[in-house]
């Protein structure tokens, strides 16, 4: 340890000086830094954090450039960030996450044979649903068939041109001038 | 456009498009400041913004987002917390940028010196200052901010850093027996 006197100014006394820390400061995690930032700590908490800034350049640098900008309108980001950004989760994502399909199979018994079997059960399922749905259905069948077999009938057209023209049409064709 | 405060968490945390989407716009005026921010002092590019942005987002979402899972709107405000974890993927992302990118003939030879001269320093005894007065004391002297700065970071009075400041100075010198000038 140096015995020279202490310097007089307050800035060179503080540069002369180290810091005797026996045990480094724990580590800081995001959410505890951002809470510190904010000042939502308790005053236990908020000491650690601050003796971990205190020891740490980088979390110093850190705090005073993000309440630089959290403190201050923020310029428009530029659009192709937004449109890489909303590549990342697609429908497949959330199709996958609120499993859509999650209703029907909660119908069904839960076994132990797997997704494969549980993919059978499903296919199972909708079979029947379709099978049931075409029984349902055929009083439309009935009358469609109706409609289809009605207009293969053998018409008979009595009258066709609406009157009896046999007459005119044989004058037209003999000879009676 | 919908704010970050709106944005609904659960549905985020579960993958929703459309409240992802949502959740994009809102933050990325926010994570492209803080990006560009952090990268200035490393030289990237614009495109490296994008890239580092990216990084970002691709955190948030990644292991089914298990990182946006770990926020607790109880502890700090979403804007305050996405600020520090963007803060975080960019400076990881600029380091690595620069380990596959500078060559050593570009570093200045001053940054590659290796001081010689042994300075010994006096201990502060652990517990002489409290943590808050040492942090004051960095923030003034370390970093050179200057009061209103550290007031604002501190959310404290301008009054109350100087007067943390003057009693951490008189300990400073009553410990080491030196006369306040």
């Amino acid at each position: 340890m140096s015995t020279e006197r202490t310097p007089k100014n307050d800035r060179d006394l503080w540069q002369s000086l180290a810091l005797d820390r026996a045990v480094a400061p724990a580590a800081v995690s995001d959410l505890e830094f951002a809470a510190w930032l904010e000042g939502n700590l308790p005053e236990t908490e908020t000491a650690r954090i601050d003796a971990a800034v205190a020891t740490n350049p980088e979390m110093r640098l850190a705090a005073m450039e993000l309440a630089e900008i959290l403190g201050k309108p923020l310029p428009a980001a530029p659009d192709r960030m937004a449109v890489r950004a909303k590549a990342l989760v697609g429908f497949e994502t959330e199709r996958r996450t609120s499993r859509s399909f999650g209703w029907l199979a909660g119908l069904l018994p839960s076994f132990d044979g797997g997704f494969g079997f549980q993919r059978g059960a499903m296919a199972g399922a909708a079979v029947m649903i379709a099978a049931v749905g075409f029984m349902m259905g055929g009083g439309l069948g009935q009358s469609y068939a109706h409609e289809k077999y009605a207009s293969a009938e053998p018409t008979t057209i009595t009258n066709p041109l609406g009157v009896d023209t046999t007459g005119q049409l044989n004058d037209l064709f003999t000879d009676s001038l | 456009m919908t704010e970050l405060n709106q944005i609904d968490l659960r549905s985020l945390a579960v993958g929703h498009k459309r409240t992802w989407d949502a959740f994009v716009v809102a933050a990325s005026p926010l994570i492209n400041a803080v990006v560009r921010r952090s990268l200035s002092s490393f030289r990237l590019g614009d495109d490296d913004v994008l890239d580092a942005a990216q990084d970002v987002f691709v955190r948030l979402c990644a292991n089914d987002f298990r990182l946006l899972k770990t926020y607790d709107p109880s502890r700090a405000g979403l804007s305050t917390w996405l600020a520090v974890v963007a803060r975080s993927a960019a400076v990881d992302f600029a380091r690595r940028r620069r380990q596959t990118t500078s060559n050593i003939d570009d570093v200045p030879e001053s940054a590659l010196a290796v001081e010689d001269r042994h300075v010994e320093k006096l201990r502060i005894p652990d517990g002489l200052l409290t943590e808050r007065q040492t942090l004051i004391l960095k923030f003034l002297y370390d970093e050179e901010r200057d009061v209103a700065e550290i007031a604002q970071l501190l959310k404290i009075d301008a009054q109350t850093v100087r007067s943390t400041h003057h009693k951490a100075l008189l300990r400073l010198r009553e410990h080491f027996r030196e006369d306040a000038p």
